[in-house]
């Protein structure tokens, strides 16, 4: 157990450390918040701030349960105006029936009633509190609560339950989004306790070049 | 009335708190008012000790 957390007694990997750090999920910024200091393991000579990434690790089984417990699933809504979370929100929510909202987030989606595409979600997934800033206000104007992925420099405002991650990379973000999905089908019993999930953690990746 | 598990106040009918199953333990149901909410306050589940967020 780390840091006096009392969250989780199982402290394992998600997978092998090696194939965590070459996707970068534990590079952060060169800017550090006071509410994501708890998550945050070193900073290097070049100024980067870096992620712990067994606690990184933690938040995402977590999280992955938590989501898990809403039913049916496409009451979960997953949220990015970013480019790079385009592709792995998309499969996310092909592998674990969720709600894609990928590019702008039409304002009033939760909250007025009158618009085509209203919706009523039960829990909102974002990939960065900032960007997705219109997401997060919603959801707190319907009182439903929000998973976030937060980098180094976010901070918690209206924010329920925090993956600490880098939040900005191509491969990060697809690393993560995998390892939420495998966690979730893991957490529901559709997939074996340590099975994968039909698909790789490549395909999540955004090809640059179809931008 | 329930009561925000960040301040410990009574949350007065038409606050937008929100209201979650404990992430860790799921045995019960987390509630934070909007005040805490926006300040990110932090939440503790008397269960099993989770802190949040
Ligand atoms: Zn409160
Ligand atoms: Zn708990």
């Amino acid at each position: 157990m780390m840091s006096g957390e009392s969250e989780s007694t199982e402290s394992e990997l998600l997978l092998p450390l090696e194939t965590l750090l070459a996707a970068g999920i534990q590079i952060g910024t060169k800017i550090k918040t006071k509410h994501m200091e708890p998550f945050i393991y070193k900073v290097r000579p070049d100024g980067l701030f870096i992620l712990d990434i067994a606690k990184t690790c933690q938040r995402i089984r977590l999280a992955a349960k938590f989501l898990a417990r809403f039913e049916p699933p496409e009451k979960i809504v997953v949220a990015s105006t970013k480019l790079y979370a385009r592709v792995p929100i998309l499969k996310f929510c092909e592998l674990t029936g969720a709600t894609p909202i990928v590019g702008r987030f039409l304002p009033g989606l939760f909250t007025n009633p009158f618009l085509k595409d209203y919706m009523e979600p039960e829990v909102v997934l974002v990939s960065d509190p900032d960007a997705d800033e219109q997401a997060v206000r919603e959801a707190s104007m319907i009182g439903i609560p929000v998973v976030a992925l937060c980098d180094t420099d976010n901070l918690f405002q209206d924010i329920d339950l925090v993956i600490p991650t880098n939040n900005k990379g191509r491969r990060a973000l697809a690393m993560v989004f995998w390892l939420l999905a495998r966690e979730f089908l893991r957490a529901k019993g559709l997939i074996p306790p340590d099975g994968d999930p039909p698909l790789r953690v490549e395909d999540f990746e955004a090809r640059p070049e179809e931008f | 009335m329930p009561r925000c598990f960040c301040c410990n106040r009574p949350i007065p009918p038409g606050d937008l708190a929100v209201r979650f199953p404990c992430p860790n333990c799921g045995k019960i149901i987390i509630w934070r008012c909007s005040t805490c909410r926006s300040l990110s306050r932090p939440y503790k589940c008397p269960v099993c000790g989770f802190a949040g967020p």
